[in-house]
């Protein structure tokens, strides 16, 4: 028991390490809101596009949701940093893993909005139709609302498992949350700071879970 | 009444892969005129009457309205489903859009209206069809009556050249029925060009000015509906009406 506190919830160690921990914990919050805004807008953007009706837009967009669905987070991250300088395409780590992570829940946003998008029925299509608007303006003012509302749950859910994607920076040294508790331990022989890192990771995932429980709740009422 | 028809419909055809369900229909509608089309279901109906601003697209045949072609290639179909107003069995109103805001919306975005001329010009639709003070109820606080009022007031709003109603009362509770009714009633005394599919049989013989049989994709007979009720020719359309009025 002593050992266990000891090694895994050494105060001294934890207070020590506080401050460099926060630092990485500023870094992990922004890379997570950037890549969920990257990610969400360019999913939205495929979805949008995905509804045209020409299979020249169509297709590279299943193409690319479909690849970047399958392959796992890491393996793109460390492609990108490692591999695209070889085409002559550098990326700092920051920007490698935000890439990477948005380009993962581009794909699987792309997915949730399109099956609201697909969820709408076939009568709100030919109303906006038979009443002379665009393709366009029917997407926009009249299937989206709707559809991104049915996406909520579904998108809230992907958003928290690949903004959690962002200790893997650590894996091609961005100085984020993981990578400062991970650099601590061993310095100091201890591995309380992962302990740290974890409860702070909870700190900000937590209320984001709590958020999106309250967004399904919230529309789920209002339909 | 002018002699220049409204819709010229010829030898429309239409098939669903190897079925065809439309098999060469002509009508030509003139203006101020009400046609009710009538018949069983599969009979093809409901596939022309959405054929008629290409919602179906038609295999081959030809439509103009007002002269211009509908089914031209290079037809511009947005202006011209401007001019054909459409309401549906089961109204299509917009759920997240209030009542006002499902009227404006194409009044802004197809006639490029400005926001205060789109509203002005919804809510005198809105008092047209009894419903001044439902402008800022959502679809699901309306009942079913109501929101097909809105539907049509939604349709008129573009100051269409003709109106088609595709059984704009079939998903209506029978107490409802009539205030949807007594709108078209009102269309017709204001001269309004309208296309009717329905299964209200009486509605249809007083408010139509012709009635079109259709069966099996094709016009089995037509006529005024004194003649078409009371001395029918074709056995389709007595059969049909044996059965409705035995209900």
């Amino acid at each position: 028991m002593e050992q266990i506190q000891y090694y895994y919830f050494n105060l001294p160690i934890m207070r020590d390490a506080l401050p460099t921990m926060l630092h990485g914990l500023g870094l992990t919050v922004l890379m997570a809101l950037t890549t969920v805004a990257m990610g969400v807008g360019a999913g939205l953007l495929l979805a949008i596009l995905r509804s045209y009706p020409s299979r020249w837009i169509r297709w590279p967009i299943i193409c690319f949701v479909d690849v970047f669905r399958s392959l796992p987070q890491l393996v793109i991250i460390i492609l990108i940093y490692f591999a695209l300088p070889y085409a002559g395409i550098e990326f700092s780590p920051f920007w490698s893993t935000v890439l990477g992570l948005s380009l993962v829940l581009a794909a699987f946003a792309q997915e949730s909005f399109w099956a609201g998008i697909t969820a709408t029925p076939r009568g709100q299509w030919e109303a906006a139709t038979a009443t002379g608007l665009s393709h366009t303006a029917t997407v926009l003012f009249v299937v989206l609302p709707p559809a991104i509302k049915t996406s909520i749950p579904s998108l809230t859910n992907r958003i928290i498992a690949v903004t959690k994607g962002t200790a893997l920076g650590s894996a091609v040294a961005v100085q984020e949350l993981l990578a400062h508790a991970q650099s601590i331990q061993s310095v100091v022989a201890n591995p309380s700071p992962l302990t740290l890192g974890a409860l702070l990771y909870m700190a900000i995932f937590a209320p984001m879970v709590a958020f999106s429980r309250w967004l399904e709740w919230r529309y789920r009422w209002s339909r | 009444m002018t002699s220049a028809p409204v819709l010229q419909i010829s030898d429309l055809r239409k098939s669903f892969g190897s079925e065809e369900v439309l098999k060469g229909v002509n009508l030509t509608v003139q203006r101020g005129e009400v046609v009710v089309l009538l018949g069983s279901s599969g009979s093809g109906k409901s596939t022309f009457l959405r054929c008629i601003n290409r919602l179906e697209e038609p295999t081959s045949g030809s439509i103009t309205l007002n002269g211009n072609s509908v089914t031209a290639s290079n037809a511009n179909l947005r202006t011209l489903r401007k001019q054909i107003g459409m309401v549906f069995q089961s109204f299509n109103l917009y759920p997240h859009l209030t009542a006002l805001k499902n009227i404006t919306l194409a009044l802004r975005l197809s006639l490029g209206q400005t926001r205060q001329a789109a509203e002005e010009q919804a809510k005198h639709m809105l008092a047209q069809v009894g419903l001044a003070e439902k402008a800022h109820a959502h679809p699901s606080e309306l009942s079913g009556g109501q929101q097909q009022r809105v539907a049509i007031a939604r349709a008129l709003a573009l100051e269409p050249q003709v109106m088609l109603f595709d059984e704009p009362t079939s998903a209506l509770d029978p107490e409802l029925v009539g205030s949807v009714l007594e709108v078209i009633r009102l269309l017709r005394q204001r001269h309004m060009t309208m296309v009717i599919v329905t299964h209200e049989l009486g509605f249809a013989r007083e408010a139509a000015d012709r009635i079109i049989m259709m069966d099996k994709g094709e016009i089995v007979e037509e006529g005024p509906p004194e003649q078409l009720f009371t001395a029918p020719k074709h056995p389709r359309t007595r059969e049909f009406l044996k059965h409705f009025t035995g209900r």
